[in-house]
């Protein structure tokens, strides 16, 4: 008996050796990329490729990772810091050397789609799970755009990764549970606008990858879509209906602060400013409508709509009021003013913030305690820095003042604790 | 209908001031200006940014803060120690002043403002800095970036900045101990 049992632990050991073999060296792993893209594009489609290639990188928003701060154009080099060490995106301008010069078109759309570059898979910081939907045309268009950019003869900087998340090829576990086999195809009951719109979102601008919360292997969590997560000591917010309704958006003026940063529900901040900054404000009208359109769920942008219902206020006891509004009025009334209305251009109105309405209220504490930095917005609108506080509050304070300001102007039960306030502290 | 106000008691270059009713609301140069006429350091920006309006907050330990007094409200220095620009200079059993601060007379001696309308914060960030490095010794080649590091929150838009950092740094380097050897 002994002896079978230990026959079929000993088969089955084998089995899932061979299984894990084969998953390791990539035999289920399934290319998006046609057959017939090994043809080179010629000279002249290249050329006629490049402009609009122009606006879809900017539309996925390629720059903002493939620069680092202060760094060549397209030359790689923005450290990112994970749990499993720090990665730095890759120079994808076309130098021969370091870049994609000699890359094929083949190769490009392998790297974009796939998640498998020249040397090897890459690691899925690169959002090549939201841009396996991309579509073949525009893959073209951006390899394209990227040959017309200078060559940035700047070295690739190795990744810093633990074992065994060092070792490339293992990411090939992760593809066969975080990679859908087939890019989304369009969706024939919905309209030209909302599927461009979800285009937009899931294929371009990759909103999932942070707005999407992660499973144990950090892949995106299709069963919680769009509806928010944490990074980077933020809440990235939920933007389905239900989330961007509860922000206090409606479809327009959504379109409106995706092109210009600020609204009534704030500035953007964090990486959604970067996101404006690099990508957003340059998406045309239309493609700005859609973008809204799919995330209210709509097939068209409504003519007119209702702004939502603004939050009731939830009681909150006296001595907390109390606290919170002596803090209020010494250190945040001077500018955001003595009934939170802000000053046009100059401060935000926090009577209608977000990040008094979230449930979570991570943001807000996080703005108490560090502060924003000034920040430029498309056109003419400046934001100047808001100074942060962590060294003039207590826990307490932060606790009393954040449970007030979401219970009064955000409809949210005070629900924040001190060791929410620590925990952010040390987040930091 | 009447403001609400409140009372408020706290330590003005060494002088107690209050219990004095004081709006609930007012920010804390209003408070100086209207209450005390103590009014040297400057509206500019109202909102925090020009750093013309700074003053001083003496903590327990004795080290000097900086504080804008345009954004934060009166009541927030109930029961601390505060200095203005009119509590820098040395004064006599009179009040009359017998000595400008070693700041004040390092900016009149390299000409630094012209206006003035900034010179009031400057005095304040480089004191406050100054006390900084009484405690905390920094090497000769970190001096530029230090002060630069300091004083660039205050904007000023007549004299320019050089001579400010000039004026700090010579100061910085003719007082003992506030760069290592």
């Amino acid at each position: 008996m002994l002896k079978k049992l230990l026959l079929v632990a000993a088969a089955l050991v084998i089995l899932v050796g061979l299984f894990a073999g084969c998953v390791f060296i990539g035999l289920f792993e399934k290319s998006v990329v046609a057959k017939d893209i090994e043809q080179p594009l010629s000279v002249d489609q290249m050329k006629a490729l490049a402009e609009r290639g122009a606006y879809v990188a900017v539309a996925a928003d390629c720059y903002a990772c493939h620069t680092a701060k202060d760094g060549a154009p397209w030359a790689g080099g923005l450290p990112f810091a994970t749990p499993f060490g720090t990665l730095y995106a890759t120079n994808i301008s076309p130098d021969k050397e370091n870049g994609i010069g000699s890359w094929t078109r083949a190769e490009f759309h392998r790297a974009v789609r796939d998640g498998i570059g020249r040397r090897g898979h890459l690691f899925p910081a690169m959002p090549y799970a939201s841009y396996r939907n991309m579509t073949p045309e525009d893959v073209d268009a951006v390899y394209a755009y990227l040959m017309t950019r200078a060559p940035m003869n700047v070295p690739n900087k190795p990744a810093e990764l633990t074992f065994p998340f060092n070792i490339r090829q293992g990411l090939t576990f992760w593809n066969l549970f975080n990679l859908p086999g087939s890019a989304a195809s369009a969706d024939a009951a919905r309209s030209e606008t909302w599927n461009r719109g979800r285009y937009l979102t899931d294929a371009l601008a990759h909103c999932g990858e942070c707005h999407t919360p992660r499973n144990l292997l950090m892949g995106m969590r299709q069963d919680a879509y769009l509806q928010g997560a944490l990074l980077e000591g933020v809440v990235a917010p939920d933007i389905t209906k239900a989330g961007l309704t509860q922000m206090g958006f409606e479809p327009s003026v959504l379109a409106s602060f995706m092109k210009s940063g600020i609204s009534n529900q704030g500035a953007m901040a964090n990486q959604m400013f970067e996101v404006v900054h690099f990508s957003t404000q340059y998406m045309s009208r239309d493609d700005l409508n859609a973008l809204s359109a799919y995330l209210f769920d709509l097939d068209k942008m409504p003519d007119s709509t209702i702004p939502p219902e603004p939050p009731k206020p939830v009681a909150i006891a006296s001595d907390v009021a109390a606290s919170a509004k002596t803090t209020y009025v010494a250190v945040c009334s001077g500018c955001h003013g003595a009934d939170g209305q802000g000053i046009p251009h100059v401060v935000v109105p926090l009577t209608t913030n977000t990040s008094l309405r979230l449930s979570s209220g991570r943001n807000l504490i996080r703005a108490v305690l560090d502060g924003i930095p000034a920040q430029h917005f498309p056109g003419l609108e400046r934001m100047q820095p808001m100074p942060g506080f962590k060294t003039l509050l207590t826990d307490q304070q932060v606790a009393d003042l954040a449970n007030w300001l979401r219970a009064s102007w955000g409809g949210q039960e005070p629900k924040v604790t001190l060791d929410d306030v620590r925990q952010t502290r040390l987040d930091n | 209908m009447t403001i609400a106000t409140k009372k408020l008691s706290l330590t003005i270059n060494d002088q107690a001031v209050g219990p004095i009713d004081v709006p609930e609301a007012m920010m804390m140069q209003d408070f100086l200006y209207e209450y005390l006429n103590l009014t040297a350091s400057r509206m500019g920006c109202g909102q925090g940014i020009c750093h013309a309006c700074t003053i001083i907050v003496e903590k327990d330990d004795g080290a000097l803060e900086e504080t804008r007094t345009c954004i934060m409200g009166a009541h927030w220095f109930a029961g601390k120690k505060v200095r203005t620009v009119e509590g820098h200079a040395k004064r006599d059993a009179t009040g009359a002043i017998v000595a400008l601060s070693p700041v004040q007379q390092a900016f009149i001696e390299h000409f630094s403002f012209q206006c003035g309308y900034c010179t009031p914060g400057f005095v304040t960030g480089a004191t406050v800095l100054m006390d900084q490095l009484k405690r905390n010794p920094i090497r000769r080649e970190e001096l530029e970036p230090t002060i630069v590091e300091a004083l660039d929150r205050h904007i000023c838009r007549c004299s320019g900045y050089v001579r400010y950092l000039e004026a700090v740094r010579d100061l910085i380097l003719q007082t003992p101990g506030l760069v290592k050897a």
